[in-house]
């Protein structure tokens, strides 16, 4: 385990300082990642200035999309698609290792880029915030950085069947804006549809963590958030060990 | 000598589909779809011994490449067993894979581009577990060898392919495995790195020991590197031995090269087959129990100003044995 981690770190200071060539692009990769949020937070604030909590969701949703998206349809499936996947399986460790580290370093760069975005826009809303609720939040927001990861690694994963796997991860951002609570935040959901977008994963990805931060959720609202967090973290864990099993034995199989 | 390499029966079947040609094929194929199995290698068996250079060679698809992802544990075969310092490859134990690499030409370098030559060993270090003064000892060792100095802080996507495979080299060879797969390890390099890198695959196997497996379309690389060779033809091994005894086999005749005095001309097709002629030197082919008769007959008839006997270019040997067979 400690190995593991040490070399989780390993990779993270090596994907970073690799991508400190890329400045640019990254720049522009986190901007593209906080062009949705922000326009939310404008289009909303002008339809219901009196909602200030909204204000607060859209900037809350801002730091949940920078901490939980992943690019793994680059990172994870170009390897898989270039063969170069097997250099990775000749190591004396498993790959995920290196895909995580990877993970951590985008992490790290998207809160460098993207935390004076969020700054600006905290200045210039004058937005309340409650630190009890952002205190709350935080571990939704650490649990969304996880299911989110699994969802977006079994899309990718995807690669080893599938030239489409690029496409197949666009398709689940796109559910993930559509019900996640980004087009419009859940609570706004016509009531069927509500509680069916309150128990998706793409809630428990996105909307969450930031319904809790802006105070929109009552204690049993956040308690119910919680555990469809926990039971689809458990669902895609599986999920992903089952496809990551049987994407490697397929590429051990016909060679990449 | 102790055995490093147990390979026995070891096959790769390939299932891969197929239909026929037209519209109406494909469109039944999305429904129906046909598969055809393809042995790319087939019940290979062969052991490697401690120290051992073994040319792995073969025409292209002869299952080269495939055999060596096996041996390296990135493909899982299809059936028969393998046995490699003790470790079964395809399990990929950290403990077997910490002491063989495998080094492809076409592709030296595994990891990031962007870093520096010497971030990546370091990386290396780390994930090989190195510690520092081995690290030390091995970098001198390979830095002395492959003359890494001005190469060490610059970006890996910079260097050239040669300045590449020196670098790949110093990566795979930073944890000193026992066990080398080099795959193509001289393809596309121009002539004064490619005797660099022979001679430090040479000089490497020699200090340490370690037991290689080199596949490549250069003969040049397997004459220099290896005395034996396995020859693999349409996924199964034709011939494992010593390569001059190969040779022998497949050229029944040697080269007497002669130069004579004067630039004249001169019809010596009466001593064997004439394969070249220029400027007074002649490479005639001879059977090999007659370069003794031919030999005295050319001193005695002809002013001889140079004379030597040769074994027949390895190229043409293999690619007999490619075409015809080794019988």
């Amino acid at each position: 385990m400690t190995r593991s981690l040490r070399l989780i770190g390993i990779y993270a200071h090596r994907t970073f300082l690799e991508w400190m060539t890329w400045r640019g692009f990254l720049v522009t990769l986190v901007l593209g990642q906080c062009v949705t949020p922000v326009l939310g937070f404008a289009v909303w604030s002008a339809a219901l200035p009196d909602a200030s909590n909204l204000s607060t969701y859209y900037i809350s949703l801002l730091v949940v999309q920078l901490m939980t998206v992943f690019q793994l349809d680059h990172t994870l499936a170009n390897p898989i698609y270039r063969g170069t996947l097997s250099h990775q399986l000749v190591r004396p460790h498993s790959p995920i290792l290196g895909t995580l580290g990877t993970c951590f370093a985008e992490r790290l760069w998207f809160v460098i880029i993207g935390a004076p975005v969020v700054g600006l826009l905290v200045f210039l809303s004058n937005v309340p915030l409650v630190v009890a609720n952002v205190l709350l939040a935080l571990p939704a927001l650490a649990l969304a950085m996880v299911v989110r990861f699994l969802f977006t690694l079994a899309l990718a994963l995807t690669a080893f069947w599938t030239q489409q796997a690029h496409g197949i991860v666009a398709f689940g951002a796109t559910l993930t804006f559509l019900i996640g609570g980004s087009a419009v935040p859940i609570l706004y959901f016509p009531d069927p549809l509500r509680s069916v977008a309150e128990s998706s994963p793409f809630s428990a990805m996105l909307g969450l963590p930031a319904a809790i931060a802006s105070g929109s959720l009552n204690r049993d609202q956040v308690v119910m958030g919680y555990a469809w967090q926990a039971v689809w973290l458990a669902v895609f864990l599986i999920v992903t060990v089952v496809v990551w099993r049987s994407g490697v034995r397929r590429f051990t199989a016909v060679g990449g | 000598m102790d055995r490093t390499i147990h390979v026995h029966h070891l096959s790769m079947t390939y299932r891969v589909p197929v239909r026929q040609e037209g519209l109406g094929a494909a469109l039944r194929s999305l429904i129906h779809r046909s598969y055809r199995e393809l042995a790319a290698v087939d019940a290979v068996s062969f052991d490697l011994f401690a120290g051992e250079i073994v040319g792995f060679i073969g025409p292209n698809g002869a299952g080269k490449t495939t055999t060596l992802k096996m041996l390296s544990g990135i493909l899982h075969p299809t059936g028969g067993d393998a046995d490699i310092l003790g470790f079964q490859p395809w399990k990929r134990q950290p403990a077997f894979l910490r002491r063989i690499a495998i080094i492809r030409g076409s592709q030296p370098i595994g990891g990031p581009v962007e870093l520096t030559v010497m971030d990546s060993l370091r990386l290396q270090q780390l994930i090989y577990d190195v510690d520092d003064r081995a690290f030390k000892r091995n970098l001198g060792q390979l830095n002395a060898m492959l003359d890494l100095r001005t190469l060490l802080d610059r970006q890996i996507r910079a260097l050239s392919l040669g300045e590449r495979m020196r670098c790949g080299l110093a990566l795979n060879l930073i944890y000193r495995p026992e066990v080398l797969f080099l795959d193509e390890p001289t393809i596309g390099m121009d002539a004064s790195v490619v005797e660099t890198t022979r001679q430090f695959i040479a000089a490497y196997c020699q200090e340490t020991a370690a037991t290689v497996l080199l596949t490549s379309h250069y003969m040049a690389d397997v004459e220099r590197l290896c005395r034996r060779v396995i020859l693999m033809d349409k996924g199964t091994v034709r011939y494992d031995g010593d390569l001059r005894t190969l040779s022998e086999r497949l050229s029944p005749y040697k080269i007497l090269r002669v130069s004579l005095v004067g630039a004249k001309a001169l019809d010596l097709s009466s001593f064997g087959e004439v394969d070249e002629a220029e400027n007074g030197t002649y490479d005639i082919r001879v059977g090999r129990r007659d370069v003794p008769s031919v030999t005295a007959r050319l001193l005695a008839d002809f002013p001889v100003t140079d004379l030597a006997v040769l074994e027949p270019p390895l190229d043409r040997v293999i690619d007999r044995a490619y075409r015809t067979g080794v019988a």
